[in-house]
């Protein structure tokens, strides 16, 4: 299997387009397939989009979910940009909630900072685990971030959770178990009564920035990128490939600790015996339809993440609300296929503009 | 009847149009040349010519048949064979399986491995090329491999064999065995199409002579009715190469105007300072096998030395070591620093800049754009930066600096490095490492000017030029003797990882191969 | 022993497709999606005719069909074929659970389905199947001039096209085949193992099929081997994991990443062994 090269984002050379584009066939074809099941789709439609903006409450929902998918888009798309495929996300993820989760009982002053630092480096250890695997070993980090996945999700879930972290007195029923509550001062504070909104989301955003400034603006960043661009020239010409990839596995890793987190600190506040997961894998599918850059990583991101809480809206019409992972999947799949959309895009621009250097 | 019949064959790839009405014709028992610059469509003709590609106007007949346009079984079933220059062979397969691929004998439903092996060995004996059937293509050199290619055509009744740029990876003694195979094919009563741009061996080679230029034939001619000069006349179109420049014409009457050169240096003879020393060094290829196994050079300030030698004795190696890309024991030393190549960060710091071999692996970064690939070994420092932020403007206007010094085609920054063609991405690669940054301590340059135009190609030799009048020393490694005895101060021969022989830069072909095959070691 | 020939067939089935696919030079990553739709299919297919054989070619026909919009993307639009996998693998996950939903009204676990006959020893006849096919697959792939194409489209398309060789419908074919191959994966859990459909199948299986084609070195034989000796120690974990009455102890965890932990620990010592087909994941371009 090969390496990852940047250049599979290039055939879409403008990732904002392609993104919006794939997002929109991909909301199109589900509101297909709801009318053509003989369910009522604009109601349907109307009721997820009234589960994602209307009101506080709503809204607050979508914001939450949105930071959460961000970070973990951002992960992905950050070790991208150095030529790798972080399908660890997940993993990651699990380690940085439970981390966060565990940190965040004690009773420590800035409880709330070292629970987010021990989340980062939670993540940060088991993104590096897989960087080391690829760069000393050779491992294909598609298989190793897969497997690695598989043995967080088992560890965490099976035993720690279950076992030595478990909250006392939470008895045998799985539904309430979990680790005990993180203390108030470890919540992310809730600006506006009646939302779940947080301060998570802002956090989500001034870290998309600071990594879009990073990725683009940094002549750290731009060895990143050469080194995902063309590891070997990069190479030969004095750029430390190894360490930059370890470097951005680190980050990633961190990322998508603190997406976990955000989850724990944010909504949960605590490590629940049943979490849902899934955010990690949300997060590739984020960085993927957002062609690896943070802008349309954004837009991505709140797009599912509106998805997610309008979701349950959906059964109002007899529609499971699985059908939203559905819509993402098809997303993906229709970034997937850059050429459907080339000819597309270079009639709409008149004629096939050049990357702008300055954008992610 | 016509072996090969092109009419009006016309090729676009997109907006470039790299065949324009070209018509042509090969008769039983010839061998017709075929030349032209790099970009002259040469290459694009014969895969159509081949069914690769369906032409987008035009006629291709063999043997008065008509064949259908991109459908290389029925231009094979039709008895024509390509022998390309970037082979077409299937590395972990044996001689015979890629020999009979597509053609399978069979017996049962199973492929006939007794009959496969046998037809193929004694097709090979037919035409004396000695090849071993079960030996794994990707373990052979290249001269053996190929002969692989020659086969598989023969073997499939090819009785049109076109053969691309066929001696440019080969010894002189393996060339002049490949011109010998062309002969005997001809006087078997096959074609041959023998595309190539060393003028010299077409002239030995050829009973006709086709030129192609811009995608256009200009001149078809018998040879005895031609001459090296005239044929370069029709090749280029421009003007000033034939004013009296130092390459008046390539290659053919290279000696004198390579003399010249060099005797106006003997004047201005290389200041004998040391920069660079090598004693006794040794390395391991990528495979683990030796490379290098104790070579000793010596370059000075303002001296080029080239590295001849057949592809694969150690020349890679040697300048990978030098670059930081491949560690090795031994004294080596750049200016009195024995620790300057021990990455290719300290390297870089040291003075020391590389034209790579490879430039889309080793060079570019061929997703980033063009200006990015300019900032590349020099990002962090002005004036491509500031601090550890980037300095768009500045880098801007270095690359346009860069690109306008070498003509570098598009000209424009932001393009996609990868879709600049082979010659322009070298021409980048020149530009970046001869100009982008202060005067370089030593240039490893490692095949300059592979694929380059005759127009890129001086600019080139000329950077090189200056970079050693500025008082660079030069490690120059070629296939090409011309381009060394042209610019080199003194040449060294590797053979089987060890220097074999230091000869001059008059020294000719025959001395040359001789140690290039180990078969003479000289201290000129 | 015995539980080996239960939990491999599946692995083995799966890490076949993944080969074929691969030494035809595209990468497969949605060996998961594709084991998925096999599964729900053959389950499907079982409960509305009553027939695990038909529910078995229900399964087979679902991976193919799902190996087939793999192909179309990797093949016909150049897709990054490692995005495209992932994708499917998403695709699988969101449109099974809904179809399990809408069809069996049930978001956990299909009704039962009939599930294939067993012979004394308690295996179907798919145990055997998973034993012989590696063997046919190894030569094929050696002896004829069909496997010699696909290995030569493989490590490099472009000289085979030159020679002939219809490299495009070649690689759709063998991508086919995997999906097939994956889709009876699928089927061997749902109708040949478990007798329904589980809304978690294949619960990694298809990653761990993945693991096991780059370990056996992407050999039919090294890959069913790999498959083999992952189910062992599947099976190890299940033994183990009952006797020490690990569920009691909360341990459970542990013995369920056992095998993926070791899987990784295998290929991070000795991933030098053999390596991917030469032109594995490089779309090709007929054109340049």
């Amino acid at each position: 299997m090969p390496d990852l090269r940047a250049r599979i984002f290039a055939p879409a050379k403008d990732p904002l387009w392609g993104a919006a584009l794939a997002l929109l066939a991909s909301l199109a074809l589900s509101f297909a397939a709801i009318a053509l099941s003989g369910r009522d789709a604009p109601a349907g439609f109307a009721d997820l989009a009234a589960g994602a903006f209307d009101g506080r409450g709503p809204l607050g929902e979508t914001a939450v979910k949105t930071a959460v998918l961000l970070l973990a888009g951002l992960s992905v798309a950050v070790a991208f940009a150095v030529g790798l495929f972080n399908i660890g996300a997940e993993g990651q993820l699990i380690w940085g909630a439970l981390a966060a989760a565990l940190v965040g009982r004690s009773q420590v002053p800035f409880v709330l900072l070292w629970s987010l630092l021990a989340a980062a480096a939670a993540g940060s250890l088991w993104a590096l685990l897989a960087g080391w695997l690829k760069v000393r070993r050779g491992v294909h980090e598609v298989i190793s971030t897969i497997l690695l996945n598989w043995v967080a999700i088992h560890l965490v879930h099976g035993w720690l959770v279950a076992g030595p972290f478990a909250a006392p007195g939470s008895g045998a029923e799985v539904s309430v178990a979990g680790t005990a509550r993180v203390v108030p001062a470890a919540w992310l504070p809730r600006p506006i009564a009646g939302s779940r909104l947080d301060a998570g989301f802002f956090l989500a955003l001034a870290i998309a920035v600071a990594v879009w400034l990073f990725t683009t603006r940094t002549v750290r960043g731009f060895e990143w990128r050469a080194v995902g661009a063309g590891r070997e020239a990069a190479e030969a010409s004095g750029i430390p490939a190894g360490r930059r990839i370890c470097e951005a596995m680190a980050l990633s890793g961190a990322l998508a600790g603190l997406a976990g987190a955000l989850l724990i600190l944010g909504t949960e506040h605590r490590y629940p015996g049943v979490f849902r997961t899934g955010y990690g894998f949300d997060g590739i599918a984020v960085a993927l339809v957002g062609g690896g850059g943070v802008w349309g990583s954004a837009l991505a991101a709140f797009v599912f993440g509106a998805l997610r809480a309008g979701a349950t809206r959906l059964q109002l019409v007899g529609i499971h609300p699985s059908f939203a992972e559905l819509t993402q999947g098809l997303a993906v799949l229709l970034v997937a296929a850059p050429r459907i959309f080339q000819p597309l895009l270079a009639r709409l621009r008149g004629r096939s503009a050049p990357i702008p250097a300055g954008d992610a | 009847m016509s072996a090969l019949e092109l009419s009006g064959i016309v090729k676009r790839f997109g907006e470039v149009l790299a065949v324009d009405g070209v018509s042509l014709s090969l008769e039983p028992g010839e061998v017709l040349a075929l030349v032209g610059e790099n970009g002259a469509g040469k290459s694009t003709l014969v895969s159509v010519a081949c069914g690769l590609y369906p032409m987008d106007a035009g006629r291709v007949r063999a043997f008065g048949k008509d064949l259908p346009p991109g459908n290389p079984r029925a231009a094979i079933a039709a008895g024509l064979g390509a022998v390309y220059q970037h082979f077409m062979l299937i590395g972990p397969l044996t001689v015979w399986e890629n020999a009979v691929l597509g053609r399978e004998p069979r017996r049962l439903g199973f492929i006939d491995r007794r009959r496969a092996r046998e037809e193929v060995a004694e097709c090979a004996r037919k035409f004396g090329l000695a090849l071993e059937v079960d030996a794994h293509v990707d373990q052979l050199g290249v001269a053996a491999q190929q002969r692989v290619e020659i086969v598989k055509q023969l073997w499939r009744g090819a009785r049109v064999l076109i053969l691309d740029e066929p001696t440019a990876l080969l010894s002189p003694p393996d060339s002049a065995q490949l011109l010998s195979t062309a002969r005997s094919l001809a006087s078997s009563g096959r074609s041959v199409l023998f595309i190539s741009h060393k003028l010299r061996e077409v002239l030995q080679v050829a009973d006709r002579i086709a030129v192609l230029r811009h995608g256009r034939l200009v001149l078809v001619t018998p040879r005895s009715q031609t001459n090296a000069a005239s044929l370069t006349t029709s090749m280029t179109s421009d003007p000033s190469r034939n004013s009296g420049t130092q390459y008046a014409t390539p290659h053919a009457n290279l000696d004198a105007a390579g003399q010249s050169w060099h005797s106006q240096l003997r004047i201005v003879s290389p200041n004998s300072d040391l920069r660079l020393e090598g004693k006794e060094i040794e390395c391991e290829s990528e495979r683990g096998r030796p490379a290098l196994r104790g070579v000793s050079f010596r370059i000075g300030r303002g001296e080029v030395l080239g590295i001849a030698g057949v592809d694969g004795n150690g020349q890679t190696e040697l300048a990978e070591v030098v670059t930081g890309l491949r560690p090795a024991s031994g004294r080596l030393a750049l200016d009195g620093d024995t620790t300057f190549n021990r990455s290719p960060a300290a390297a870089r710091a040291a003075g020391v800049v590389h034209l790579a071999e490879d430039r889309r692996r080793r060079a570019l970064c061929l997703a980033l754009s063009v200006e990015e690939n300019f900032a590349l070994g020099r990002q962090g420092s002005g004036p491509w930066a500031r601090g550890r932020w980037i300095d768009f403007a500045g880098r801007r206007a270095k690359a346009r600096e860069l690109m306008a010094a070498f003509d570098v085609r598009p000209p424009d920054p932001l393009a996609r490095a990868g879709a600049l063609s082979g010659g322009n991405q070298q021409k980048l690669v020149a530009a970046r490492e001869l100009l982008g940054g202060p005067p370089p301590a030593l240039v490893v340059a490692v095949h300059p000017s592979r694929g380059l135009d005759e127009a890129a190609r001086r600019r080139v030799h000329d950077a090189l030029r200056s970079a050693r009048a500025a008082g660079s020393a030069v490690l120059l490694v070629s296939l090409d003797l011309d381009e060394l005895r042209a610019l080199s101060d003194r040449i060294l021969v590797l053979f089987e990882g060890r220097a074999a022989g230091e000869a001059p830069p008059d020294a000719g072909d025959e001395q040359l191969g001789r140690m290039m095959l180990g078969q003479e070691s000289a201290r000129a | 022993m015995n539980l080996i020939l239960d939990f491999a067939p599946p692995l083995v089935f799966a890490a076949l497709g993944g080969v074929l696919s691969e030494r035809a030079g595209v990468v497969n990553i949605g060996l998961e999606g594709m084991m998925r739709f096999g599964a729900f299919a053959a389950a499907a297919g079982a409960i509305f005719t009553g027939s695990p054989w038909l529910g078995l070619a229900c399964g087979a026909l679902a991976g193919a069909g799902a190996a087939a919009v793999h192909a179309l993307l990797s093949l016909r639009f150049r897709a990054d074929q490692v995005v495209s996998g992932i994708a499917l693998n998403l695709v699988a996950l969101g449109l099974v659970t809904y179809l399990l939903q809408a069809m069996f009204g049930s978001p956990g676990v299909s009704p039962e389905a009939p599930a294939l006959p067993r012979d004394r020893f308690g295996h179907s006849a798919l145990a055997y199947a998973a034993l012989l096919a590696p063997l046919l697959f190894h030569v094929w792939l050696r002896w004829t001039p069909s496997g010699l194409r696909v290995r030569a489209v493989g490590e490099h398309p472009r000289a085979a096209a030159t020679l002939g060789v219809r490299v495009l419908p070649l690689r759709a074919l063998c991508v086919l085949g995997s999906g097939v191959l994956a889709g009876v994966g699928g089927a061997t859990l749902s109708v040949g193992l478990l007798g329904q459909f589980d809304s978690r199948m294949p619960a990694g299986q298809g990653f761990m099929a993945l693991a096991a084609v780059v370990f056996g070195g992407w050999t039919p034989l090294g890959a069913a081997a790999a498959a083999f000796f992952f189910a062992a120690g599947d099976a190890l974990q299940r033994q183990l994991s009952f006797s020490l009455h690990a569920a009691d102890l909360r341990l459970e965890g542990i013995f369920l990443a056992l095998p993926y932990a070791l899987t990784l620990a295998v290929l991070a010592l000795g991933i030098g062994r053999a390596r991917a087909p030469a032109a594995d994941g490089v779309p090709y371009d007929p054109e340049g």
